[in-house]
């Protein structure tokens, strides 16, 4: 049986504050509950993302998620010269 | 004055063609900072290596689309592309633009961006280089609710959708590209601005098989307009494109002497299923053999126009290079009808059928094209719920191999292979 949102929300972030890489796929999520569609689980994602507990990180191409707290901001990172 | 030396981007300015050189130049008179792009480009040549870092954290609130991150790894060197993200915004159906409304996106851009576009992007977006973080949320803020224009796709998302002129210019769309593009537009905005898939995916929408948006070539489906009845034919108007009184394509090559129009060279030997002929001083069509090439009708416009039961061809997988090659669509629907009166549910529903099985079986950055390749068109074919057809096969009799259902096969895989052997020798 599919989590409710709020439990599937709850798996996402366990997952985005856990996994080893600190940015990740939409499809790295499937795994937080098997029997929910991908569609659900995007749109749980994207919700956590309009709620500021997650981030977008875009490489132009691809969009991944991330806790900001995770992730390396360019702006904070500042140049070699 | 110019802030940096530039000699190697100074020789590209030397040729007869424009030069992006000279445009950021001229650019940089109005603000300077542009200068600091020539700066780091010219130490980019010289280095052979790029100074730009790519992507991050960059967007407006509640969209997951529609800015690239860039930044300059040599910020204190090059302080003017210390941020410099682009913005990509929707294009209106066919590109179709007031020059108030060019003039006003430009005079917005020069006060929130380095005043640099690039009209257009390959989705048609308004591409917008260069603009600081912090100037993000202001500028999308005076383009939502001034200019009434919105961002457009990037990333795992579903992208700008793009159309031909359609039926607004063309006589020969067979559907309303425009009418459909926008319908698309509006109804998946979701996936327009957040990301949804395990990377790009394009829709692009031509009215006819001259494919004027390159739908085959650039986009995950591609609807291509065509018909299934028969090519409307003018026989009085064929005699006088015989008789060189109406010039051929629409008098497109007229620059030249080519000779008198010779039917025969010009359309019927060109024809690639060999459908037609004259008789009887009549031009013949065998329409079950054309495969709606267009070039006929090209040729001969004022003859020969499209059939009127009009709706779509839909090819679905091109791809640009990054994995095995580029890629053109594959057909795999060869006649949907496509209309505003069931607000477009056919192509919704296989659109979306296709999302729902790339979604859970496509890799990460992996094309819907690539996830065809990989699994076989038998398998797509099947996922889609179509039966396969002729139009599907690409080398008939070059692959011996035939994978039966069980449900196929009489008596399934448990039939006695003894008893069918005794009336089948193997």
């Amino acid at each position: 049986m599919a989590l409710s949102i709020d439990e599937l929300k709850a798996a996402i972030l366990k997952k985005a504050e856990t996994a080893p890489k600190p940015q990740l796929y939409i499809k790295d999520f499937y795994t937080c509950d098997p029997d929910s569609k991908p569609r659900v689980i995007k749109n749980a994602a994207n919700d956590l993302v309009k709620e500021g507990k997650m981030m977008f990180w875009s490489s132009g191409s691809t969009t991944m998620y991330a806790m900001k707290n995770r992730i390396k901001d360019e702006e904070g990172a500042g140049g070699v010269n | 004055m110019a802030k940096h030396e530039t000699p190697l981007l100074d020789e590209l300015e030397k040729g007869p063609w424009p030069s992006f050189v000279t445009d950021i130049k001229r650019q940089a008179e109005k603000n300077p900072d542009c200068w600091d792009i020539l700066g780091q480009v010219e130490l980019s040549y010289k280095e052979k290596i790029t100074h730009w870092k790519h992507g991050g954290i960059v967007g407006v609130f509640g969209y997951g689309g529609g800015i690239v991150g860039r930044y300059s790894d040599l910020p204190k060197r090059f302080p003017g592309v210390e941020h410099f993200h682009t913005v990509r915004l929707a294009q209106p159906a066919s590109k179709y633009y007031s020059t108030k409304h060019l003039r006003d996106v430009c005079d917005l851009w020069e006060k929130y961006g380095s005043g640099m576009t690039n009209m257009h992007g390959s989705t048609g977006d308004m591409v917008m280089l260069g603009c600081r973080t912090e100037a993000l949320e202001p500028f999308f803020y005076e383009l939502t609710h001034n200019l009434q224009q919105d961002l457009g796709g990037s990333g795992s998302n579903l992208r700008t959708p793009a159309n031909c002129l359609g039926q607004s210019r063309c006589e020969w769309a067979c559907y309303d590209t425009e009418e459909c593009c926008h319908h698309l537009t509006m109804h998946y905005q979701d996936e327009i601005h957040r990301p949804a898939f395990p990377y790009k995916f394009k829709f692009k929408f031509s009215g006819c098989a001259n494919d004027c948006v390159a739908a085959i070539a650039r986009s995950d489906v591609a609807v291509i307009g065509t018909w299934r009845d028969n090519i409307r034919i003018d026989q009085a108007a064929v005699k006088e494109y015989i008789a060189g009184n109406i010039p051929s394509n629409g008098g497109a090559h007229a620059g030249r002497d080519w000779g008198k129009f010779d039917i025969q060279k010009e359309v019927i030997a060109l024809c690639p299923t060999d459908c037609m002929w004259m008789e009887g001083g009549e031009l013949k069509i065998d329409d079950a053999e054309c495969t709606r090439c267009m070039h006929c009708l090209n040729v001969m416009p004022r003859a020969l126009r499209p059939g009127l039961d009009q709706g779509a061809s839909i090819c679905v997988g091109a791809k640009a290079p990054i994995l095995d090659g580029a890629q053109f669509a594959t057909l795999i629907v060869p006649f949907m009808k496509v209309s505003a009166d069931n607000e477009f549910e056919e192509l919704i529903e296989f659109i979306e059928k296709i999302w729902d099985w790339w979604m859970e079986d496509g890799k990460n950055r992996e094309r819907v094209g690539e996830t065809m390749q990989r699994v076989g068109l038998p398998t797509f074919i099947k996922v889609m719920g179509l039966e396969p057809i002729p139009q599907h096969v690409k080398e008939p009799r070059s692959n011996p191999y035939v994978f039966w259902q069980e449900e196929e096969v009489e008596g399934g895989w448990d039939r006695d292979v003894e008893e069918f052997r005794a009336r089948h020798a193997a």
